[in-house]
């Protein structure tokens, strides 16, 4: 027997360690040893063992393809990074299964400064961190969050992904590269005054996800994940709520753009001045409602009985959670009025509990006294607002668009969703929308020229009277339109200037038109009452 | 959405707007009497199934009207409430010939 092969046949498999070099020196003489092994054992699979091989030619590699005609469900394991390379490259990779040998790496003493749903992660050096999964059996998990991460990263996203997997304990790691990175927990609990900064960010970064549309087929639908719940949840709810906890999220539209799943301030790093999303796990496509469920979670739901649990996880109290949270609320919708604000957080938190009290239970919750009383106050919550909730659908009160007039029929629509919503009468509705154009082609016309800049819309709608709030907000240079002087609309047709008209429609058409220039920005604010 | 309906008749061309006349589709309609008006001896806009009307549709209207001048002239017809408020507000109502 050469020294280049070893067999050991068990009832499970064949396993062939080889050691050292195959080349054209000895590749004939391995391939007759290896045929040998596999002849009349067909129905058991095959399995080579690589950890003592230092070198593989394209010989060798051809005694693993005949090897692979007798044995198809080949696979190789335990391979160094350097033979790892070279099947790599071959395509052997691609054709058949092929594990790398882990390295190991001890988390013992290392700073943890990430925790998410299914691992946590740990500081292992100044420049790298690792995520150690729960489940022992995390090889799959770690090919889905490297896949998702790759999605991610690929549309635009700013995210870290994993170069290596390792054995940490008994379960596996993968490790990133993040130099001098802080979550953004650690700054909210180290730096309360930045908790500004830190709303904006966050908010950014979420609005970003949000923006992203993800190819059909490539992220899980968070929809799907929710009716789960739901479903679930039908057996500790009375039946008429059950049943509208279904229809309600069963009413919710489907939808392509991305949701990070469990985005809360752990998971968001600052690395120098980039902020960089992690734990890419729970990505998938939803509404953001679906988002917001769980952000409300992690801030205030996981603590509403115990205010201490958010100290825990995140390091900051309970008070400073909820101002984050309706911070970013404000934000994210584009307003600061305080009963959108909880209408918008009491569709979340319909969402929100549902996937506590079903986590909690399945966690055995309802075996201990402190367990069963948060699963009690939550369902009392749940069904408190099931019967106050219609629809788990909101409108944000602001978007941000490129000042191109192309993008115009986008700007209409979100107006007129608004305008819908109020019942605002056809006649008014086409007014204000005129108004719009006015200001928007203004923008996209004169802001910016003759580059593009950004602009943002953000509409109001205050009652008792109805009264409908446009504002326009671009960087571009300085103008007041309300100093422009009205077209003399007494000429005749002959005489009279073509330009001019659209502010002039827009001062007739609102009731007030306002201009302000802070910080850098033009500020249009239009008023209609209804 | 604007769709343009052309009709020549006697010399006289009648253009039926559909839908929404504004910085998107105002363009259209200027390329489409750039195309028809030379030569013509009158021209009428139905506006029947128009439903919206901005200042970049207005002042498509105003050059024709001045285009016109010299002409035959130029008139509106069929022209529905919510788009006769706009020619109310700004001053067009004057100056254009609307039935």
């Amino acid at each position: 027997m050469m020294n280049e092969v070893q067999t050991t046949i068990t009832n499970e498999e064949v396993r062939i360690a080889l050691s050292g070099r195959i080349d054209s020196n000895n590749a004939h003489a391995v391939e007759e040893e290896v045929l040998a092994a596999v002849a009349g054992r067909e129905k058991l699979p095959v399995r080579i063992d690589a950890e003592k091989l230092e070198y593989i030619s394209s010989a060798g590699l051809r005694v693993i393809l005949h090897l692979k005609k007798s044995a198809p469900d080949l696979c190789i394991t335990n391979v160094n990074s350097e033979v790892y390379e070279i099947l790599d490259m071959t395509g052997f990779t691609q054709m058949m299964t092929v594990e790398k040998a882990y390295r190991v790496v001890s988390v013992e003493g290392c700073e943890e400064i990430g925790r998410g749903a299914n691992g946590t992660i740990y500081r292992i050096d100044k420049d790298n961190v690792v995520k150690v999964y729960n489940n022992a059996d995390a090889l799959a998990d770690i090919q889905h969050e490297r896949e998702v991460a790759r999605i991610a990263l690929v549309l635009g996203i700013p995210t870290a992904i994993s170069y290596d997997v390792v054995r940490v304990g008994n379960s596996y790691g993968s490790v990133f590269e993040l130099l001098n990175a802080s979550c953004f927990s650690k700054i909210l609990a180290e730096h309360p005054e930045r908790m500004d900064w830190c709303v904006k960010e966050y908010t950014e970064m979420l609005k970003k996800i949000h923006g992203t549309l993800v190819p059909e087929g490539k992220l899980p639908d968070m929809k799907q994940t929710a009716l789960g719940w739901a479903k679930f949840m039908k057996d500790y709810l009375p039946k008429e709520e059950g049943d509208k906890l279904v229809s309600l999220i069963e009413a919710v539209p489907h939808d392509d753009h991305m949701i990070h799943g469990d985005y809360h301030t752990k998971n968001l790093e600052l690395q120098g001045d980039e902020v960089l999303l992690i734990d890419m796990d729970t990505l998938a496509v939803g509404h953001p409602i679906f988002e917001f469920a769980s952000i409300y979670n992690s801030f205030i739901g996981y603590s509403e009985y115990d205010h201490e649990t958010v100290k825990r996880f995140q390091g900051f109290d309970f008070e400073t959670a909820k101002t984050f949270w309706n911070k970013v609320l404000a934000a994210y919708l584009g307003t600061n009025d305080e009963k959108k604000l909880r209408e918008v957080e009491n569709k979340a938190r319909v969402i929100g509990y549902a996937r506590m009290i079903r986590r909690s239970i399945r966690r055995h919750g309802l075996e201990t006294e402190a367990g069963k009383a948060e699963i009690d106050l939550w369902t009392g919550e749940l069904i408190d607002l099931l019967h106050s909730t219609d629809s788990l659908l909101f409108l944000r009160n602001e978007m941000e668009i490129e000042a191109k007039s192309e993008r115009l029929p986008e700007v209409l629509s979100f107006i007129e969703q608004h305008l819908e919503a109020c019942a605002c009468p056809a006649k008014l509705r086409m007014q204000i929308a005129i108004a719009a154009e006015e200001i928007f082609v203004n923008i996209a016309n004169y802001a910016y020229a003759p580059k593009v800049g950004k602009a943002t819309v953000r509409v109001e709608i205050s009652e008792d009277p109805i009264r409908v709030t446009l504002i326009f907000v671009d960087n571009g240079k300085p103008f007041d339109p309300t100093k422009k002087n009205d077209p003399d609309i007494s000429l005749p047709a002959e005489e009279r200037d073509i330009g001019g008209l659209g502010i002039f429609m827009t001062k007739k058409i609102m009731d007030d038109v306002i201009y302000e220039y802070a910080d850098g920005k033009n500020i249009l604010t239009l008023k209609k009452e209804l | 959405m604007l769709t343009i309906q052309t009709k020549n008749e006697n010399n006289i061309l009648t253009l039926s707007l559909d839908g929404r006349l504004d910085t998107t589709t105002a363009p259209l309609l200027e390329d489409e009497l750039q195309k028809s008006l030379p030569g013509k001896d009158a021209l009428i806009f139905d506006l029947e199934k128009l439903e919206y009307i901005s200042s970049a549709g207005l002042r498509v209207l105003l050059s024709a009207q001045k285009r016109m001048l010299g002409e035959g002239g130029m008139k509106l017809i069929h022209v529905g409430e919510t788009v006769a408020e706009i020619f109310e507000v700004t001053g067009f109502s004057d100056i254009l010939t609307i039935e």
